[in-house]
């Protein structure tokens, strides 16, 4: 029974067009900024870095390298819109059209079904990123080479790493890992606010101001020694493990935190969600 | 089949159920009247589990519905006023998506529910193409799905044209007639609930203000409909000789226990007053519910 209305949770999840709203615009975003790091300095900044460094561009400028940098401001900024956009609506939809009525006349606990609707929720996120990371090293393939990985992030999370690129598809395959988390999480968020009487939009834009809020504060030089409390820069753990020597216990705590955000936000939601009176 | 005792539910300050006790037996077509925002929906929302009481105990299929709502619903079947579904499904998809909040459910059976209200071969197409029609015959099949032995429709016919209302409360019919269900039925439609109820409850501002059969309802208030010569001086001398209880309107009397309107006549006559016409007046659901309006909340049910 649990699979079956995981199957349908699913079928009603990706039935809807809105639900690949992001996958378009990934589509998009991905073609805009490959163009771009093509056809500008761009791609001139990168090759400058790695001459600057001793290494031979042809041997890093590559596809793998150019869908890390695609996946960066990608992950920064619409992974969590479209997270956030698909887990507000996953009760608070349900809930504004009347279809949560209707599956509430039936003998399902609630807390089942938020289990299948969380479930699918994770689902969606896994499938975003993955074809997030797909589709970016698939259309970097088609303008450059397959060669070895070059990392560069100067910001918080500073990295500078070359490796093969047998090394580099295998790291890339585990960020996406962690990744999948992040994007849980945006969506675990959304979830939590949708679960209460509010509408859909309300909960996206709730999940949203928090994390713009992480960002904030994070930003702000009195919190420096407080980061660790922020959810944003646990985000950045999937960059971590293109460092040298990679940063595992680092990337395990911000694991940990992140899967414990997850498991807060369902149960705070799943309470919301008990003591509510479903009406009209 | 669903007893609720004493039940309460207050939304913040406002009372939306208050002492309200009901009963269901088997087998019946119970109808709940009330004009909006009485507490019709907020009850029925009890009956399902959705709204949780603040007071009172609520048993459907002789569960507690708080405690044993899984065992509870488990045969249980529910139409709201507005039939929604996932339109950018098939009606197929969505009964197989609600069946399966319930039980598995076979396709076979899906196929007969589907033949039952009349929507075969056209299963596969979106909801979205259909007409509130079908989707209140969708709306049906899914409540039919889990093989119920009780049906909750809380205002079926909202939104329907005068066939659709007719064919409903043709299904209503057949559904209690060749299945044997027991039916609660949530409607503004008075004429509606007259034709297909055997017993009614009447909800004023969260108060029940009648329970009983809707022959009950209708005797209760038996008015005669008396024109004679001087209408006050007539009731005056028939409430002397206690032939009636009351009298209103300037035509209507309301007869005592026993007294039949030969007497009436008779004594009118006797006493020297002109009888033109006198006759039972028949009162409809209609009139009964509008003058329990009127009481309002502190009206106990007249009789």
């Amino acid at each position: 029974m649990f699979f079956h209305q995981l199957h349908n949770e699913l079928w009603k999840l990706f039935g809807k067009k809105r639900t690949y709203i992001g996958f378009g615009t990934f589509l998009l975003a991905q073609n805009a900024m490959l163009i771009a790091f093509r056809f500008t300095n761009w791609k001139q900044g990168a090759e400058r870095m790695l001459a600057g460094n001793g290494y031979l561009v042809q041997d890093y400028i590559s596809a793998l390298t150019v869908a890390v940098i695609m996946l960066i401001p990608q992950i920064l900024l619409l992974m969590p819109l479209y997270a956030s956009l698909v887990g507000g609506d996953l009760v608070a939809k349900e809930a504004e059209d009347g279809t949560l009525r209707m599956i509430l006349a039936r003998p399902v606990s609630r807390l089942r079904l938020l289990t299948v609707k969380w479930l699918a929720g994770a689902v969606f996120s896994m499938t975003l990123v993955v074809s997030l990371g797909g589709m970016a090293l698939l259309f970097a393939r088609l303008w450059f080479p397959w060669a070895g990985l070059f990392v560069f992030t100067p910001g918080p999370v500073q990295i500078f790493s070359v490796m093969p690129a047998e090394e580099g598809l295998r790291l890339f395959a585990l960020s996406h890992l962690l990744m999948a988390v992040n994007a849980c999480t945006m969506l675990s968020l959304a979830f939590m606010f949708s679960c209460f009487n509010m509408k859909p939009a309300a909960a996206t834009v709730l999940a949203l101001s928090f994390l713009l809020l992480n960002v904030v504060m994070e930003n702000i030089p009195f919190f420096e020694d407080y980061q660790h409390f922020f959810l944003t820069y646990h985000f950045r753990c999937w960059l971590l493990v293109f460092s040298k020597p990679m940063p595992w216990p680092q990337i395990v705590q911000a694991f940990c935190v992140l899967a414990a955000v997850n498991v807060t936000t369902f149960i705070i939601g799943a309470v919301g969600f008990h003591v509510r009176d479903i009406k009209s | 089949m669903i007893q609720l005792r004493a039940v309460q539910k207050i939304f913040g300050r406002r009372p939306a159920v208050e002492d309200l006790t009901l009963s269901v037996p088997r087998g019946e077509i119970f109808g709940l009247l009330g004009h909006n925002g009485a507490g019709k929906s907020t009850a029925i929302g009890m009956m399902l589990g959705q709204v949780w009481p603040t007071r009172g105990e609520v048993r459907v299929c002789g569960f507690e519905i708080t405690t044993q709502r899984r065992r509870a619903l488990q045969k249980v079947g529910a139409i709201f006023e507005a039939p929604i579904f996932y339109d950018y499904l098939s009606a197929q998809r969505n009964l197989e998506i609600l069946s399966h909040y319930t039980a598995p459910t076979s396709k076979q059976r899906i196929a007969e529910v589907i033949d039952w209200v009349g929507l075969s071969g056209r299963e596969q197409e979106k909801v979205r193409t259909y007409s509130h029609g079908m989707r209140a015959r969708l709306a049906l099949a899914q409540a039919l799905l889990p093989q119920p032995e009780l049906l909750i429709l809380d205002e079926p016919s909202d939104g329907l044209d005068p066939e659709g209302i007719h064919e409903m409360r043709g299904t209503i019919l057949r559904l209690h007639r060749e299945l044997g269900l027991t039916i609660l039925l949530s409607s503004h439609l008075l004429n509606e609930v007259e034709q297909l109820c055997t017993r009614i409850a009447v909800m004023n501002q969260g108060r029940k203000v009648f329970e009983g059969t809707v022959s009950d309802a209708t005797r209760r208030r038996g008015w005669v409909r008396l024109r004679a010569g001087d209408f006050h001086q007539a009731a005056q001398l028939l409430k002397r000789a206690l032939l009636i209880t009351d009298d209103r309107d300037g035509k209507l009397i309301a007869l005592a226990d026993g007294v039949g309107t030969d007497r009436v006549t008779r004594h009118l006559v006797e006493q020297g007053m002109a009888v033109f016409e006198i006759a039972v007046e028949e009162e409809t659901l209609e009139g009964f519910y509008l003058s329990l309006m009127k009481r309002g909340k502190a009206g106990p049910p007249p009789g």
